[in-house]
């Protein structure tokens, strides 16, 4: 039997209760740790030489969808009733919106040093030491909307431009590919400075603190982003029947992605899964 | 059904798969950043200065004061690639900070992971911008250890870069 992943502002009390707990219990474990870890690790630049399994390719989407699986079920192993929930990014916009409630995951960081004062993260409350963080800094940080320079959080109608393209990725499957759902919605656009920043990288700055750099795990408003845009692969899946993950097969010896990207039918590191065997999950989860 | 083993289990054993006699690769390569990388930095910088600020994709290195940290950068060649394809080895107030290139030739930092830059310095300074007051740079992988140790393990590390 499916399970439900809800919208957070809809959660009730003890629904926003339970999931922070399962994080806590995890992150005393040292088990969400391991997840901050996995993320870092598994950024590979388009750039750079190497497999890009997470970023900057195809596998954006499945690559995402199955690290959430990982933590979902992390999760429930704590409390069964849990579920990741996600942030509707286009309708919660305002720095005191939920998720950013002392309830679910406290709101943004003080002005002096970014550090979140207050919700059940805040360094202070004592449960949420940064151990595997880009700086010493042990207290999670958040810039929301980004003070000394703000930017606004990407509009509904950025996502539905996203949604409108009825091709899953396209040539040269990395960060600079102009066209196809996947680069939309991961969000590199040409050139630099915020016009450049859309959707999924946009709501990475817009959060800014942790949320901007590779261990951006750290701050659990990651998972509910994620699952935000795991749901709109679901939604483009709906409107676009025809239409399936691309690359269907491996780019051949001397294309300048061969061995650097993952085709459909490819495994999919660092799990023993495919993208294929990603494409429906319905099964496990549906979105509410 | 797709969920499989949990990531944690999969990295968990990447890690011990990687480690050997208890100590990690990703272990192992901070120890030898530490003293490696460093070394090898040190003299590149030193020949290079003083420098102007502002250098381009092509400039080599930098070595500046800003926001009160000093940062320096040194392109690295790579065995096989032009020395414009180089790695840049960047620190910040003597910590190293990985930047990685995206394909349009600009360059994003472990700080700042979510946009790219122009240059290696301008990625630099966003990254300096984003460090809070009295903090500094973890040693974090994958950090310059990918660079450092691509020639010797490629692939090796998570054992997933085939």
């Amino acid at each position: 039997m499916a399970y439900v992943r809800k919208d957070v502002s809809t959660l009730t009390r003890t629904e926003r209760r339970r999931f922070v707990n399962a994080l806590l219990e995890l992150k005393r474990r040292g088990e969400y740790d391991e997840f901050v870890r996995l993320h870092i690790d598994h950024y590979t630049a388009d750039g750079e030489t190497g497999l890009r399994s997470a970023h900057m390719a195809p596998s954006f989407l499945p690559w995402h969808r199955r690290f959430l699986l990982d933590l979902e079920r992390a999760l429930r192993r704590v409390d069964s009733s849990v579920t990741v929930p996600y942030w509707d990014w286009t309708r919660n916009r305002r720095k005191t919106s939920v998720p950013w409630t002392a309830d679910v995951l406290g709101g943004n960081g003080r002005r002096s040093d970014r550090q979140v004062m207050t919700g059940p993260f805040a360094y202070t409350a004592g449960h949420w030491t940064i151990r595997v963080g880009v700086t010493d800094g042990k207290f999670l940080t958040r810039d929301l909307g980004r003070a000394a320079n703000p930017i606004a959080l990407p509009t509904g109608s950025q996502l539905q431009w996203a949604l409108d393209d009825p091709v899953y990725d396209a040539r040269p499957w990395d960060s600079t590919a102009a066209t196809g759902f996947r680069n939309k919605l991961e969000g590199w656009g040409p050139g630099s400075g915020s016009a450049s920043w859309r959707n999924h990288n946009r709501v990475h700055r817009w959060v800014g603190g942790a949320m901007l750099g590779g261990a951006s795990v750290n701050d659990p408003v990651f998972w509910l982003h994620h699952a935000f845009l795991d749901m709109q692969w679901h939604r483009w899946q709906l409107a676009h029947r025809n239409h399936r993950y691309l690359p269907a097969g491996p780019p051949p010896a001397g294309d300048r992605q061969h061995g650097r990207i993952i085709a459909r039918y490819q495994r999919l590191p660092p799990w023993d899964v495919t993208p294929d065997q990603l494409d429906d999950v319905s099964e496990i989860y549906r979105y509410a | 059904m797709v969920v499989g083993a949990g990531g944690v289990a999969v990295g968990a054993d990447q890690q011990a798969a990687a480690g050997g006699r208890g100590v990690s690769r990703r272990e192992a390569a901070r120890a030898l950043l530490g003293t490696g990388a460093a070394l090898a930095l040190a003299p590149v910088v030193a020949a290079s200065r003083p420098l102007p600020t502002g250098h381009g994709p092509g400039g080599g290195s930098f070595d500046e004061t800003y926001r009160g940290r000093r940062i320096q950068g040194a392109q690295v060649p790579i065995a096989g690639r032009r020395k414009a394809e180089g790695d840049w080895e960047v620190t910040v107030d003597g910590h190293p900070l990985h930047l990685m290139r995206r394909a349009d030739g600009t360059w994003l930092s472990m700080v700042d992971h979510y946009g790219s830059y122009p240059t290696a310095l301008e990625a630099t300074r966003a990254a300096v911008d984003q460090i809070g007051p009295g903090q500094q740079l973890r040693d974090l992988a994958p950090g310059p250890v990918v660079g450092e140790m691509a020639g010797h393990h490629r692939g090796g590390r998570h054992g997933v870069r085939a």
